[in-house]
This record gives structure tokens, C-alpha cells and sequence, in this order.
């Protein structure tokens, strides 16, 4: 393999932003023909950064590209796609409104401005391409209506209709269930077998494992190693990724239980466009036990925390914590009573970006007792308080002053932690806790999780990640519009039950 | 009401019609591409005014029309300056050139005709009607045109590759600029295109319809666009439609207050607010709650 001319080679890429980051130093990658490169590395490890360049988005500092050979320059990312390069990001670039037709067909509609638009034609075309990669979406919806796996293939097709060969996903399944993610990688292989390349940038091992052929590690802007993925094991490219042995498994000491701290009963929620969101749940949680939820997302989670957390209005049904009803309290009484909140998103929700991280350390507790002088704050106990929470948290941040927005995504996220658990809470709710943080991060937030479990806490954990839910979960609910489709004890489970699950399947009734 | 009466009320609706249909359409193309422009009450001012002295100097009033269209243009090259190349703010430029236009117009019909608040524009420089009875009502050429500017605006945003990239340019400009569409100059071709049909709504106001020019000659017909604009849900069709509607309820107020049996018994007051209530109602109950385009009034710039 290695003697052939490599159909995309990046060489040496550095690039430097304006604030001075370092993001790369001097990458090379190199990519064959009709293979998969799986690029993996930790959030902020630079693989983004690295595509974003190729894909003409970004201009790098340094370092040239070389095309089958031949030296290239993108200036736009539609001059990519018009040399075959196409890249389906993270967060996907459709017009909402618009139906699957016209997001793909936008910007090549055929002959004439001003004629009328040959849809059939352009239909016709379309299914000739699903047709051969053997999967269907609905061509005539709004794209904001569809699921996420749907829009996902809306983007894949979008770039195929303009002819690429050189396909790059980035972070494609962190939005996907375990039955689309499945999906996906059957198309993968489809396009593989018609000779695309395909460039997966991903930083779940198993994932890269199962799907690529080599695989490029890359660390702190630097490329650690590439290998082939039939002689790499998990172990290793966990190991080159994070750059020391990594706990994958959490330790996690039996525990019995202790009474309920938390309590709903047939709780019933609105979402935003008047549909029941939560159907009718009930469940409850203990001291020193970690409730997980999982399912795919948009299934009345963020409805049912928004409830719980007096954020949302509880239609029917009731909420107790510690035995007392707190059905429609307000955020401010709730915390006072010793519950906490980790949001699900971060930026708009857990924190205020353009504030510092010692305003942002207070929120929420900014009018207890122990900040205030008098009618003022105390800026000195208000930094004391900060400082005290980037130590113990390891929070890497240039300074208490220094805006939240300057903090990478995981820094950003035990700050958040930080903050909720120095409200010394009984009950808190972890709302995708680890989401978008990098590996190191993730570790610790998890073993956090499970310490205030330790402490006899009562921990409500939501999340997306389902391994998340598996590892850290004394009990787990599969939630599916709106109920609950069977709690369950990890341990007790198959991954294929809770795939079911997931899918609206009902699971054996537990006693 | 007898026949004769029906015809002078449906002939003045439609006439009434073109200044705010026009405007609207041309404020639905431009935000729909995502710029919005609260200057339209400005532009009806200077067009007017400018259309009336480019058709007296040709004495024809099509080269009014045309003036006043030019005389859009250039208000609307300046704010797409200012908000999609410069990325400015949408709302203030709008402002400013309203309060202009407000005060410049009272002042240029002085300096120009030497007259104080009012100038009649002559019969050689008006637009001649299509059709007219022995009553004096008549139909306006401009009638046609603006059901067909209506049509044809559709056609173009919902039908065209140039609809659907101003569309997705006021939707999502990044996933439009990712496909490689000019989203500026979609942008400024649609801000142009709004500015220039307010230029021959503001025209038609002087030459054609009043043939005068006045201080106050917009009569905040630039804000009701707006406002049907809105209702409409961002739709040219319909926004015709509105402002017919607001047309015939301008006519009926009209009527009612020139009738002696009926001004007597309900204050004029209260009939002079008719088209404004009836119009808002009867849109916006057709068209419930609308969602405006997504990226309406940011500026785009790339990361």
C-alpha cells in the first residue's frame, strides 16, 4: 500500500490562530485510494482543525496539499467540492425549512436563474443514488422534521451529488443511536465498495475500530502515529490518543441504597410545540444510588429535567424531594432545598460565555449569605470560591478573571460540576454531564458522579451516551416518547435489549 | 349602494393597492434573503418627490416611474453597503433615512417649486389612465403591473434557483456559502430589487395616483408595508392580497365618512382606523403565527 501516491496527502500542516493557539504543529496525513482513514483524537486535539483546512474553510499558516499528487489550494469549501473533496461537519449545514430536495440540489439547480427548477429530474437523479447505496429518505419533508440520522444522510447525499471521491465526517455518530450508527457504517461500507475514500473523524476507539482500515492518531496538534487498524487494539490507540494508560472501565463499589430523596409520580410534560413530551412517568431516586436515563435524544428527556428543575411547567403529576412536593417551585427554591443542575448544554444553559469564570462560579448561589457584604457582592470570597474550585476540579483556566469563553469544552464542563456540587446538594441532576469533553475530562467527571454517590448522594443522570448510562447507572430507564419502555440493572441487560428498548419496544417488566 | 358606487369603490381599492402591494413584495424578496429595511417610509418620500421632477422635466410620466425606481436604488445600494458588505445594523440605517426623508421633501418642495407643503403635478406629466368613465374614476396602468410584479415575485422566490438561493442565503448563509452561493451578492441583488420597487410605489404616489407631491405624501404607507409584509408570512401572493384588502377598507372609510347618514352616527375617528384593524385581523388570521426567516436581519460573516 505504501508505495502507491497517496490520492490526498496533507504535509506539514501548522496553523496558528490570531490569539496565538497553537492548534497544529506541522501535520502530515497521508490518504490511499478507496480506503478508510480513521483520524482520531481527543476534542481539541486538532482533527477539526485539520479537516477544516482541507476542506477550505480555514487557511493554514503552513504546510501545503497535495491532490492526486498535484498541489492544491481551496479558498472556499465549495472550491473542495468542486476538486471531489466533501465534508459532512459535526453540526450539519441544512437550510431547516427547506425539504431534502432543495438542500441538495441548492447551488446546482441546473441550467438558468430564472427558469423554473426541474425537480423531476433532479428526483430522478436522487434515486438513482439512494437506490445504489441502498437507503431511503423522505425527499419532500421539511429536513427540521426528520431525524437526526435522516438529516445525516441528507448531508452524505448532498455531498455525492455533486460527485466527490473524497468524502470527510466529522464526529458523524456522537448525534446517533446504536441502530443508526449501525446504519451509517453500512453506507460507509457501500461507498467504500464504489471506491470513495472516506476520512472518519471520530474519538470513540470501538467505533474506529469497527469501521476503518488505518488509522492516524493525532495529540495536541500532533500526529502521535498511524497504524493499521487490523493490527491495532483499543488498548493502544487509547494509549496513543490520550498519551498514558487509560482507566476505561470506572471503579465502582457495590452500594446498597439508602431511602428516596427523589420522587415523580405520573408525571405528564408539554414540549415546545404543545405535545405531551412526558408521558406519565414515575420513578424515584435514592441516596447513594446513580439513576440513569438513556435513549435517543427528542424522546421527553430535556422535557423531564426542564420539569424537574422548575424550568418547564408540570402539566399532571407530582415531583417530591426529601418528601416534601416541589411541583412547580422555582429554580431558586429548588437549590435552596438541595437540589443541583448540570445542564445538558453548556454554553447556553450552565454558563454565561463572555463572563468570567469567577462570576460564573457564584451563579446560582450569587445571592447566598456567604458572597454578599452587606447589599454588595464579595468579590475577595466570590474569588476565594473560584480559586478553591479550579484547584480541587484541576480546571485548567489562565485565571479566575479570565472570560469562561477563553476555556476549552471540558474545562468549561467541570467548572460547571464544580459549581453544582459546591452548592452541597442532595440530588443532582447530570444532564449529558460528559458531552463534547475530552477523554481526560470525561474520566473525571464520571468518577465524580459516582464519588457523590459514595457520599450517599442521589444522582439523575441523562444521557445520549449509552456506554455513560451502562458504566456509571446503579438502575437505568430506556425512555422512549415520553415513557419509560423498562428500568433495568445495567448488569442485567444485553446491549441488544436496550437497542430494542430504545426503539420503542417494550422490555420485560422488572419486579 | 348602487352599481356606480361599487365600480368607484373597487376602482379605489385597487388604486390604493399599488403603493403597498409594490413595497411590500420588494420588502418580502429582501428579507427573505435576510436584510431587513425599516426605510421604506423614507424611500416613498424621496421617490415621489424625485419622481414628480424627473416626469416634469420629460413631461412623461413612465420617466417619473423610472426616476423614482432610480432614486430607490440608490437608497437601497447604501443600506446593502452598509448592512451586508459592512455587516452593519439593519434598523438604523432605516431610521435615519425616514427621518430624512421626512424633513428633506418638505424643504426640497419649497426649494424646487417655491410652493409651501403641497406641489400639483401637471396633467403632461402624469400617467394617462387605462381606463376612465364620465365620474372621473379610472384604472391606472400600474394596476396591472403591480398584480403581475406580485406573480411574478411568487414565481421567482418559490419556483427559480434564484428564489431558492435567496431564500437559503436568509435561512442558513453558511450552509449556502458552503455550496459555493455569493451570499453578499445575493443579498445586495435582493435589497436592490425592494428598494427599487418602493422607488416606483413612491413615483406612482406622485405622478399617477394623487399627481401631487406633499410633505407628508407616504402617509406611513412604508410602515403598513412593513406590517402587511409581516402578516403575510413572507409571501408575495398574499402580501397582494393584504394590501388590496387594505385598499378597500382605506375607499370604504372613505365612503362612510362622505356619507351624511352614516358620518353622523359613528365618529370619523373610529372609520379611519377601519383599514388599519380590518387588514391586521383578516392577514394575520389566514396566516396564524408566521415564522420569519431564520437569519432576518444578522449579518453574515464567514468564521
Amino acid at each position: 500500500m505504501e508505495e502507491q501516491t497517496p490520492v490526498l496527502e496533507m504535509r506539514d500542516i501548522v496553523k496558528v490562530y490570531p490569539d496565538g493557539t497553537k492548534a497544529l504543529k506541522g501535520v502530515t496525513i497521508k490518504v490511499y485510494e478507496g480506503e478508510i482513514l480513521g483520524l482520531l483524537g481527543e476534542n481539541g486535539a486538532g482533527k477539526t482543525t485539520l479537516m477544516k483546512i482541507l476542506f477550505g474553510m480555514l487557511k493554514p499558516t503552513r504546510g501545503k496539499i497535495f491532490l492526486r499528487g498535484k498541489e492544491v489550494r481551496f479558498k472556499s469549501p465549495a472550491d473542495a467540492i468542486a476538486n471531489g473533496i466533501g465534508m459532512v461537519h459535526q453540526h450539519f449545514t441544512l437550510v431547516e425549512v427547506f425539504n431534502a430536495l432543495e438542500n441538495i440540489i441548492l447551488g446546482m439547480e441546473g441550467h438558468g436563474l430564472l427558469s423554473k427548477i426541474d425537480v423531476e429530474n433532479a428526483r430522478k437523479k436522487l434515486q438513482k443514488l439512494m437506490d445504489e447505496l441502498n437507503f431511503q429518505v423522505p425527499l419532500d419533508v421539511p429536513v427540521e422534521n426528520l431525524p437526526v440520522g435522516v438529516q445525516q444522510r441528507i448531508e452524505i447525499l448532498k455531498m455525492l451529488y455533486r460527485d466527490v471521491d473524497i468524502l470527510i465526517l466529522d464526529e458523524p455518530t456522537a448525534v446517533l443511536t446504536p441502530i443508526e450508527v449501525r446504519e451509517l457504517f453500512a453506507v460507509l461500507r457501500k461507498l467504500k465498495e464504489q471506491g470513495k475514500t472516506i476520512i472518519f473523524i471520530s474519538h470513540k476507539l470501538n467505533e474506529v475500530m469497527e469501521i476503518t482500515d488505518r488509522v492516524t492518531v493525532i495529540r495536541k496538534g500532533e500526529v502521535v502515529g498511524t497504524v493499521k487498524t487490523s493490527e491495532a487494539t483499543p488498548q493502544l490507540l487509547a494509549r496513543m490518543m490520550v498519551g498514558r494508560d487509560v482507566v476505561l472501565r470506572i471503579e465502582k463499589p457495590p452500594k446498597e441504597p439508602g431511602e428516596v430523596i427523589f420522587r415523580v409520580e405520573d408525571l405528564w410534560v408539554k414540549g415546545d410545540r404543545g405535545e405531551d413530551a412526558v408521558r406519565g412517568l414515575t420513578f424515584e431516586v435514592r441516596a447513594g444510588e446513580i439513576f440513569g436515563i438513556a435513549g435517543v435524544e427528542g424522546n421527553g428527556q430535556s422535557e423531564l429535567i426542564e420539569a424537574i428543575a422548575g424550568l418547564r411547567k408540570v402539566e399532571k403529576g407530582k415531583v417530591y424531594l426529601k418528601g416534601v412536593d416541589i411541583t412547580g417551585k422555582r429554580p431558586r427554591e429548588l437549590y435552596d432545598m438541595g437540589m443541583a443542575h448540570i445542564p445538558e448544554d453548556r454554553t447556553h444553559m450552565g454558563l454565561i460565555l463572555e463572563m468570567s469564570v469567577m462570576e460564573n462560579s457564584i451563579l446560582g448561589m450569587h445571592w447566598r449569605k456567604e458572597f454578599s457584604k452587606g447589599f454588595l457582592l464579595d468579590w475577595n470570597k466570590v474569588e476565594e470560591h473560584a480559586k478553591r474550585l479550579i484547584e480541587e476540579f484541576e480546571v485548567s483556566a489562565p485565571g479566575t478573571k479570565a472570560p469562561v469563553k477563553s476555556l476549552s469544552g471540558g474545562n468549561q464542563q467541570k467548572l460547571i460540576v464544580a459549581r453544582e456540587v459546591s452548592k452541597r446538594p442532595d440530588f443532582i441532576i447530570a444532564a449529558q454531564p460528559t458531552r463534547g469533553v475530552d477523554v481526560a475530562s470525561t474520566e473525571y467527571i464520571r468518577n465524580y458522579l459516582v464519588k457523590l454517590r459514595n457520599e450517599n448522594k442521589a444522582v439523575l443522570l441523562v444521557s445520549a451516551d449509552l456506554d455513560e448510562v451502562l458504566q456509571l447507572s446503579d438502575r437505568m430507564a430506556i425512555m422512549y416518547e415520553g415513557q419509560f419502555m423498562g428500568i433495568v440493572k445495567p448488569d442485567e441487560v444485553t446491549e441488544e435489549q436496550i437497542g430494542l428498548m430504545m426503539g420503542g419496544v417494550k422490555g420485560e417488566p422488572q419486579k | 349602494m348602487n352599481e356606480a358606487m361599487v365600480i368607484s369603490l373597487l376602482l379605489g381599492s385597487l388604486a390604493a393597492m399599488v403603493p403597498i402591494a409594490l413595497t411590500s413584495v420588494g420588502a418580502v424578496i429582501s428579507e427573505r434573503a435576510g436584510v431587513v429595511n425599516i426605510g421604506y417610509e423614507g424611500i416613498l418620500m424621496f421617490s415621489a418627490f424625485f419622481g414628480a421632477i424627473f416626469a416634469e422635466l420629460a413631461g412623461n410620466g413612465w420617466v417619473g416611474i423610472l426616476g423614482g425606481a432610480f432614486v430607490g436604488l440608490l437608497f437601497g445600494a447604501l443600506h446593502g453597503v452598509l448592512t451586508v458588505y459592512l455587516k452593519g445594523d439593519h434598523v438604523i440605517p432605516g431610521i435615519g433615512l425616514n427621518l430624512l426623508g421626512a424633513g428633506a421633501v418638505a424643504f426640497g418642495i419649497r426649494a424646487y417649486w417655491g410652493t409651501a407643503g403641497q406641489h400639483t403635478v401637471p396633467s403632461d406629466a402624469q400617467i394617462s389612465p387605462l381606463w376612465m368613465d364620465a365620474f372621473g374614476n379610472s384604472l391606472s396602468p400600474m394596476v396591472p403591473i403591480t398584480i403581475a410584479v406580485a406573480i411574478v415575485a411568487w414565481w421567482v422566490l418559490f419556483k427559480t434557483p434564484f428564489g431558492l438561493r435567496i431564500r437559503a442565503v436568509g435561512e442558513n448563509p453558511e450552509a449556502a456559502d458552503a455550496l459555493g452561493i455569493n451570499v453578499e451578492l445575493y443579498r445586495f441583488t435582493a435589497v436592490l430589487i425592494a428598494s427599487a420597487l418602493a422607488g416606483v410605489a413612491g413615483a406612482y404616489l406622485s405622478v399617477d395616483w394623487l399627481g401631487t407631491v406633499t410633505k407628508q405624501i407616504a402617509a406611513g404607507r412604508g410602515f403598513i408595508a412593513l406590517a402587511n409584509m409581516v402578516f403575510s408570512g413572507w409571501n408575495p401572493l398574499i402580501a397582494l392580497g393584504g394590501a388590496f384588502l387594505f385598499g378597500f377598507f382605506d375607499n370604504l372609510a372613505i365612503y362612510i365618512q362622505n356619507n351624511p347618514w352614516l358620518a353622523g352616527t359613528i365618529p370619523w375617528q373610529f372609520i379611519a382606523t377601519l383599514p388599519y384593524v380590518v387588514t391586521l385581523i383578516v392577514v394575520a388570521g389566514i396566516i396564524g403565527r408566521a415564522r420569519p426567516p431564520k437569519w432576518d436581519g444578522r449579518p453574515y460573516k464567514r468564521e
